[in-house]
């Protein structure tokens, strides 16, 4: 049986009959919309960091840019659920456009840049002087097109479509030549890669992968603000969970949100610091002591992580 | 001269770095099946040559033909497509990948225009068959340049530019590769080859170009070369100069 | 109108200079990037908050405790963390995001210790320790605002301009007038033929990265006066407007830094006195201008990858 239907039935088939079936057992389901909404995320981090080599600090500006394209077509277009949702994933995939020149960036100034590209999306949106197209910095009220379940529904049908990329790339032609140009961008040249093109491509899946998952959790949560949607600590969640569980692997991001998440939640910590001093410490300490994530630890000991 | 335009003419080729003219009027031919030899001082042009013919720096002036089109300022990738390819004097493998995946990738995006190629046959040539499943970063230095050319040829090239290939092996080491050049070249394909070891260059080349400071100052034999008022001075001054 | 601007501009762009100081500094020895720069001059602005609540101290004593304090707590800091990071492959990237997790170490331990309400320092205490400086010198001065070139600035803004002259001064000497210095800069321009000449290099730049901790501290002690009132949060943003600073100057080059601080200054008050309701997307905008058309900065150093 060839790996990618391998993989597609034994990872992405019971990833998604789980989160399926999980709310008729659970009853906190803003939790599991949000283990989806981070298993996705995580694995958007992983298309863009773990196949090129591309650390996006921003990320947040596509998830943003998805739940603000999705509530400006609600409100002001009046466009049903799933257009407005096309609507955001098309805003997030502009400004993915809008913003590959930065990867003419290397590293950390690519980044940085990122960051600031977030930042810069995040102030003219909740700029008052905007207030009548984005109701500026008083957020978004968007009552009349709430459907919870229908939204996890959706989210859950983006995280299997996402996966399912994931796994495509792992064990696809194109998935090792984003690999060959993250490792060396002149010698992937000389292998016949075209290398912008490459890395334009993987850029706006993941800008297209966050900026559905933002629409769908605008249309979840149906009320919210900027900082809501723009929020650092969504990119840090989402690079955390998928450095943690191993870049360049299906499993690895999975592995991160299920484990850290469950973890996060299951202390149940009510002040963000203490999050936020616990998710610093394990970042550093990731870098010092496992700098290529839990699926490298179990590759030392022999055993191969899809 | 044979009537039939060569695979690749370099003429009056420009490239500058700042104010400094790291290529400054070099002009060259080079036909299917020859191995000419590039040799010079440090800093006289060589690797910045090969950069050029590569696509990794656009020239600044002069022009570049293979096959009879214009190729200077084209993407690496776009000349690869074409069937020009190269190694690197320091290699350049995909560490993280294994061998064979190194192999697989120039072979899936290389258009080689004799279909894939038998990738355990072209590891096996390059003495590298034992280590297929290894990852790249787990080589040797020897065994990363093999990989580099093992890369280069996956493409199927018609024009291979090898920068420093024999640096660092030993004797034995550099007879095979010297037998593996020879071995390509008879199969049609133009080398040009950077060297600094003068021996192995005499052995394995058909004609040699001299550089100095980004210019010709020889094109013959080696064997000429050697005795050249001009090229004996550029060497003994590199060597005052340290 | 317009003097008034540019005067301004150029006494807020010799602040900046001294907040971006710092990180160049440490970038330019050790090529790693200190993204939790922007939280030790959140640190030295509360050390200065409480150090004038708990002792009455005031702000200019302050930026001496504050230079000596951090300079002592980099040296341990540094052997703690860089040397490690300095083997590893790829040190930038790497130092990126370990530096990241610093940071949110940092912005929540303060968060835990000082609390999430904005603090402020009353403008007068400034005033009177300037007062106090100037009766020392034997120059006349009234507490209040001061006057030049006909206009009239309040006495921070002088004080600050005034601080971060003398901390460029002070850097330059340290650079070009001591041995240290001479070693320094042997390391900033090859780290590995500092080594092959018997320069002990991890002492060097231990001291490089206490005196631009120091220097964040210091620009921290006098960011109440000049940023607004501080916050545990504020790190980011000093962050990344110091990168926009050290990225308009020049990357790697400390004294760089002050043609990008005044640069910033003087665009910053055109952009507070005719477009303020936009003044605050300049940094974002000016980084990731400055990088995609000018990745040298104006004087330096090569940041593409292809």
């Amino acid at each position: 049986m060839p790996r990618l239907l391998r993989h597609t039935l034994l990872i992405l088939l019971p990833l998604v009959a789980a989160l399926a079936l999980a709310p008729a057992l659970y009853g906190n389901h803003l939790l599991l919309f949000n283990v989806i909404v981070f298993l996705t995320l995580a694995q958007g981090i992983n298309i863009i960091y773990g196949f090129t080599g591309y650390l996006p600090f921003g990320y947040v500006g596509f998830f943003g840019a998805g739940a603000y394209g999705f509530a400006l077509a609600v409100m002001h277009l009046h466009a049903l659920p799933l257009v407005a949702l096309a609507a955001g994933g098309l805003a997030a995939l502009l400004l993915g456009v809008l913003l590959t020149p930065l990867l003419r960036l290397s590293g950390a100034y690519f980044s940085i840049a990122n960051l600031a590209a977030a930042l810069a999306v995040l102030q003219i949106v909740s700029n008052p002087a905007l207030e009548s197209v984005t109701k500026g910095p008083y957020g978004i009220s968007l009552s009349g097109v709430f459907d919870p379940a229908l939204a996890y529904g959706v989210a859950l049908a983006i995280l299997a479509a996402t996966t399912f990329l994931v796994i495509w790339l792992r064990h696809s032609r194109f998935g090792m030549a984003l690999q060959a140009i993250r490792e060396d961008a002149i010698s992937a040249a000389m292998a016949g890669i075209d290398v912008v093109r490459g890395r334009v491509v993987a850029w706006l899946l993941a800008a297209l992968v966050a900026g559905l998952t933002g629409s769908v959790y605008a249309w979840y949560i149906s009320v919210f603000y900027p900082e809501t949607v723009f929020g650092g600590e969504i990119t840090i969640f989402a690079i955390v969970f998928a450095l943690f569980g191993g870049t360049a692997t299906i499993l690895g991001p999975i592995l991160g949100v299920v484990i850290l998440y469950g973890i996060y939640n299951a202390i149940g910590i009510s002040a963000p610091q203490y999050f936020q001093l616990i998710y610093g410490l394990l970042i550093m300490g990731l870098v010092l002591f496992l700098p290529n994530g839990l699926a490298s630890l179990l590759r030392r000991r022999g055993i191969d992580v899809p | 001269m044979s009537p039939e335009p060569p695979l690749l003419s370099v003429d009056g080729l420009v490239k500058r770095f700042g104010g400094f003219r790291a290529l400054d009027g070099l002009s060259f031919h080079l036909n299917p099946g020859e191995i000419l030899g590039l040799v010079g001082p440090n800093g006289s042009g060589k690797t910045t040559c090969i950069n050029v013919i590569s696509g990794l720096y656009a020239p600044d002036g002069g022009g570049v033909r293979f096959a009879g089109r214009a190729i200077g300022g084209l993407p690496s990738h776009r000349l690869v497509h074409l069937g020009i390819n190269r190694t690197f004097q320091v290699p350049k493998p995909f560490l993280s990948l294994t061998v064979r995946e190194n192999v697989a990738v120039a072979d899936g995006y290389g258009r080689n225009p004799r279909g894939p190629v038998d990738i355990d046959t072209l590891l096996a040539t390059l003495d590298l068959r034992p280590v297929a499943e290894r990852r790249a970063a787990e080589l040797n230095s020897a065994q990363q340049k093999m990989l580099d050319l093992a890369r280069a040829l996956a493409t199927g090239p018609r024009l291979l530019l090898i920068d420093e290939l024999a640096a660092g092996l030993n004797p034995a080491e550099l007879d095979r590769v010297a037998v593996q050049i020879k071995e390509i070249a008879r199969s049609g394909v133009a080398l040009l080859v950077v060297e600094h070891l003068m021996g192995f260059i005499g052995e394995i080349t058909d004609r040699v170009i001299v550089m100095n400071a980004g210019k010709e100052i020889f094109e013959g034999v080696m064997a000429d070369a050697i005795q050249d008022k001009r090229v004996v001075e550029v060497f003994l001054g590199g060597e005052d100069e340290g | 109108m317009l003097t008034y601007t540019l005067l301004a501009g150029l006494l807020f762009g010799l602040y900046f200079s001294l907040v971006g100081l710092g990180l160049n500094l440490i970038f330019g020895v050790m090529r790693i990037v200190n993204l939790a720069h922007g939280d030790f001059v959140m640190l030295g602005a509360f050390l200065a908050f409480w150090l004038f609540n708990l002792f009455a101290l005031n702000p200019i004593p302050s930026l001496v405790v504050a230079a000596a304090l951090f300079l002592l707590a980099g040296l341990p800091l540094y052997y703690l963390v860089v040397p490690r990071l300095l083997r590893a492959r790829d040190p930038e990237m790497l130092s990126f995001i370990l530096f990241f997790g610093f940071s949110q170490v940092i912005e929540a331990l303060a968060a835990i210790a000082f609390g999430t309400s904005e603090r402020s320092i009353p403008g007068g205490a400034l005033a009177r320790a300037v007062a106090a400086g100037a009766a020392f010198l034997g120059v006349a001065y009234t507490p209040g605002p001061i006057a030049l070139f006909g206009q009239s600035f309040p006495i921070a803004w002088a004080a600050s301009g005034i601080t971060g002259t003398l901390a460029v001064l002070l850097v330059w000497a340290y650079l070009y007038r001591t041995r240290i210095g001479a070693l320094t800069r042997a390391v900033m321009v090859s780290r590995e033929e500092a080594i092959s000449t018997g320069i002990d290099v991890h002492r060097v730049s231990a001291i490089a990265f206490g005196v631009g901790l120091a220097l964040a501290a210091v620009a921290g002690v006098l960011a109440p006066f000049m940023l607004g009132s501080i916050t545990p949060a504020m790190g980011v943003d000093v962050t990344i407007t110091s990168f926009a600073v050290i990225v308009i100057g020049s990357l790697g080059n400390p004294l760089g830094t002050v043609l990008g601080g005044l640069v910033y200054g003087v665009s910053y008050m055109f952009m507070q006195s005719y477009y303020s309701s936009w003044a605050n997307l300049l940094p974002y905008l000016l980084l990731i201008a400055v990088l995609l058309l000018r990745p040298a900065g104006l004087l330096g150093r090569q940041v593409r990858r292809a």
